[in-house]
């Protein structure tokens, strides 16, 4: 689902940015028109805006949450990195002139996204808030509307700052409190954690915009440590319509925002000045831990060359972590949304299946899976590819076999075994051991379907952009869901009669053999290579086109891709 | 001299054309085992071309390249199996360490575990890698990456042996490693075929040259008869007369006007 143009050397940035910019706007537009419904016309204005919080709120929240995700994946770009210092380091460019290009770099950024984000709402909102009876000239020269306005603006561009920089604050001063190698260690798992961090707080966090809510006393303690509640405050201030219980949240927005962009000062002032010379001594790539690279074999010599390289690079590239993360994280989305309100009101579990809890681990299964294929796409120093071209010393069905091998170990692996300590743990083990039994055919299903047409060694097959298509993958992503949440009422039941379980194992075998059936047959094929170049399509298609039935002379020996005479 | 083929490298009319442009062109010689063969010329002039295509990294145009005289692309996997080959850049995979990327090197190449770990270790050790064995290859000097680029290319014990810019980065001291070791390669019956663009040190090496010059062989013979037969004193001399085309002299000149004022 992600186009990956955004990571490929060949890649239309422009293009790239247009569909990012069509996406928010196209967010932006929905929750424009959800605002138009905003309340009655028939309300006091006071009762207007208190009525409209919840959806204020909502507006403030998602804004931080994309601006978040925003900062969290050009994490490597804010801040100066190996290739800006030993490029531009010999020339006669001042630390200053990369630190200014490097902020206004990231602001007009910011600015972007906040306003592809809120470009409808931007007025749409302030104009629901306009009163109902006035007419359109004196609304137009209303005031109240343009102080909304500015109001809405002014609280979304610093909502999103305050974000912003609470993530550059956060991975400045850990580069400067920790040595280099450390710092790039610890980058990816803050780089992670602060996803996940966002997505949890964006669906987890309690829809508290109410004066009731706000001003109860056992809620504060949770306001004191939800910044979109702040900005909501914030905006009331700004827009005039202060209630009591928006008057501390207010206050903490301020310092808030004065906390984080000092920090964030701080941070960057100090980057520039004390770590740009020790950047263009340590490398960047993740450091290997001296004497901790030991992995098991995973079977042949190649195919625990192929797995161990591909363990390595996926452990060791931070482009192809975040990657990784993106599908991850839209799977933890989409569990959180689900668990949410689910678990707490199911029954206990002791001997009882969770319909919510078996399809997130389905879910995440798939996004797992899907992910890491994916950014098997993606290739790594690929000019260093001649190695395995140099080496190729097997038949290419012992490589398509062996290419195979690593998706099994880093995606469905890992899920599984992490599903069977969860499953284990809370349920009892007949229906913990039954979900396992079939997460573990549906995760091996997965894998060989979307290895279908996949010949080449993870992260060394050049990659062409606008491959990617993204409404299609969308789509079908939408219609798997819907059909993972039928098949998992189906197999609730089946866990409880034993011969339904035995018939949904049946077909589950039989497809995952069919599967691996299919792969192994296409390995054998006279078609199969191991593709290190991503062919591009012909310029000129050949179409077969026949006339009358009858075929061209020159089609009838060279088959379907005979010519036309 | 009855040559035993077994173990000869040949091309025969082999040339590789891009679009609009002749690389290679009708490009025929022989490299035999026991002999060391310099491949040279200007930049340009088709050297990295060719070894590509004799290492099957490119395909040829036309022609064909033959070892041991079989065609190497009736059996690529049997070939590639007694073929070893450094490239002229050292794009490795930055991320793993040394060891770790000789180790998947022998693993590719189905080497047996044990052995291949011992000869790692003896290789690091006499390549004064074994130090930085842990250390990921990002944080290695040209040097270093051209060690791990040699060790890669000899793990298997190859017959034939392509080497382009094998002396680049490399300091002193390994760089006379490196011109003993090739010769001790050829003294025990491997084909060794070498460019560079270091002329001493191929005229110290090499037994024979082949020079090239815009995709075509201008020069196939013995260093000594080079020199008679051009009378000239030495490979430089004859190499600038052969494929050098401009006045390097002049040239100079100019370019010091040009900066300087």
């Amino acid at each position: 689902m992600v186009d990956l143009e955004l990571l490929s050397p060949q890649g239309d940035m422009s293009k790239l940015l247009g569909q990012f910019a069509a996406l928010l706007i196209l967010i932006s537009s929905l929750l424009g028109l959800a605002a138009l419904g905003l309340g009655d016309s028939r309300m006091p204005r006071v009762a207007l805006l208190i009525s409209a919080w919840g959806f204020e709120h909502s507006l403030i929240a998602t804004t931080m949450l994309v601006v978040g995700l925003f900062a969290v994946l050009s994490w490597d770009s804010t801040f100066p990195d190996r290739r800006d210092v030993l490029v531009l380091g010999p020339l006669p460019v001042r630390a200053r002139t990369l630190f200014l290009a490097k902020v206004a770099a990231s602001a007009t950024a910011l600015s972007f996204t906040v306003v592809a984000l809120n470009a409808f709402t931007g007025l749409t909102f302030p104009l629901a808030l306009a009163p109902a009876s006035t007419s359109l000239p004196d609304l137009i020269l209303s005031p109240v509307l343009y102080r909304s306005l500015a109001a809405y603006w002014i609280t979304m561009v610093l909502a999103g700052a305050f974000i912003f920089c609470c993530v550059l604050g956060v991975q400045g001063f850990a580069a400067q409190l920790l040595p280099r190698r450390g710092f790039l260690r610890l980058s990816a798992f803050l780089q992670m954690a602060a996803f996940g961090l966002f997505l949890s707080v964006y669906f987890l966090q309690p829809s508290l915009a109410t004066p009731k809510g706000l001003m109860a006393p056992e809620n504060q303690g949770l306001l004191a440590w939800l910044p979109s509640y702040w900005f909501l405050g914030l905006f009331q201030e700004l827009n005039g319509s202060m209630h009591a219980a928006m008057v501390p949240l207010a206050g903490r927005a301020w310092v808030g925002l004065a906390v984080a962009g000092f920090g964030t000062a701080v941070a960057y002032v100090l980057s520039y000045f004390r770590t740009l010379r020790k950047i263009a001594e340590e490398p960047d790539i993740l450091p290997g831990f001296r004497g901790l690279n030991w992995l098991p074999r995973f079977g042949n010599s190649l195919e625990t060359a192929v797995v161990q390289f591909s363990v390595r690079t996926l452990l060791r590239s931070r482009q192809h972590r975040v990657m990784l993360a993106f599908y991850l994280g839209i799977g933890l989305a989409i569990v959180i949304f689900l668990l949410k309100g689910g678990v707490a009101r199911e029954e206990h579990f002791a001997d009882q299946a969770n319909t919510r809890l078996m399809f997130s681990s389905f879910v995440i299964m798939c996004v797992w899976v899907v992910g890491t294929r994916v950014v098997f796409s993606m290739p790594l120093a690929l000019r260093a590819n001649w190695i395995f071209r140099v080496t190729q010393v097997r038949g290419v069905g012992e490589y398509l076999a062996a290419i195979r091998r690593p998706l099994f170990v880093l995606a469905v692996a890992p899920v599984w075994l992490a599903s069977a300590v969860l499953f284990l743990s809370i349920w009892g083990w007949r229906p913990a051991a039954g979900h396992l039994v079939v997460l573990g055919l549906w995760g091996m299903m997965l894998a060989y379907l979307s290895l279908q047409g996949f010949q080449k060694i993870p992260f060394t097959c050049s990659y062409l952009p606008g491959k990617s298509f993204f409404h299609m993958a969308f789509l079908a992503a939408v219609g798997l869901l819907l059909g993972l949440r039928k098949g998992v009422e189906l197999e609730r039941r089946a866990l409880d009669d034993p011969v339904s379980y035995a018939k949904m194992l049946g077909i589950l075998g039989i497809a995952v053999a069919l599967a691996r059936w299919r792969a192994v047959a296409l390995g054998k094929s006279e078609d199969a290579i191991v593709q290190f170049e991503e062919v591009p399509p012909p310029a000129v298609l050949v179409l077969g086109l026949q006339r009358d039935g009858v075929l061209p002379n020159s089609a009838r020996g060279q088959g379907s891709a005979g010519r036309l005479q | 001299m009855l040559h035993n083929i077994s173990n000869m490298l040949e091309l025969r009319n082999v040339s590789k054309r891009f679009t609009g442009i002749v690389a290679v062109d009708d490009v025929s010689f022989s490299a035999r085992a026991g002999e060391i063969t310099g491949y040279l010329g200007p930049n340009g002039s088709g050297k990295s071309t060719t070894m590509k295509m004799i290492t099957g990294l490119m395909e040829l145009t036309s022609g064909e390249i033959l070892f041991g005289g079989e065609r190497i692309q009736s059996d690529l996997i049997a070939y590639k199996q007694r073929m070893g080959y450094v490239p002229e850049e050292p794009h490795l995979y930055a991320h793993l360490s040394g060891l770790e990327y000789l180790v998947m090197v022998g693993q590719l190449r189905n080497l047996p575990a044990k052995s291949t770990a011992e000869r790692i270790d003896g290789l690091l050790r006499l390549l004064s890698l074994h130090g930085n064995r842990h250390v990921p290859i990002s944080a290695y000097s040209k040097g270093m990456r051209q060690k791990v680029l040699l060790s890669a290319a000899m793990l298997h014990n190859p017959d034939l042996i392509l080497l382009d810019e094998p002396f680049s980065g490399l300091d002193v001291s390994t760089a006379l490693v490196l011109r003993s070791l090739i010769q001790e390669l050829a003294g025990r019956g491997k084909v060794v075929l070498f460019s560079s663009h270091e002329l001493e040190t191929v005229e110290r090496v090499c037994s024979r040259v082949v020079i090239l010059h815009h995709g075509k062989i201008v020069a196939d013979d013995w260093i000594e008869r080079l020199r008679t037969l051009m009378a000239l004193p030495t490979l430089e001399s004859i190499f600038s007369q052969l494929a050098v085309e401009q006045d390097t002299a002049a040239i100079s000149r100019e370019i010091a006007d040009l900066i300087l004022g």
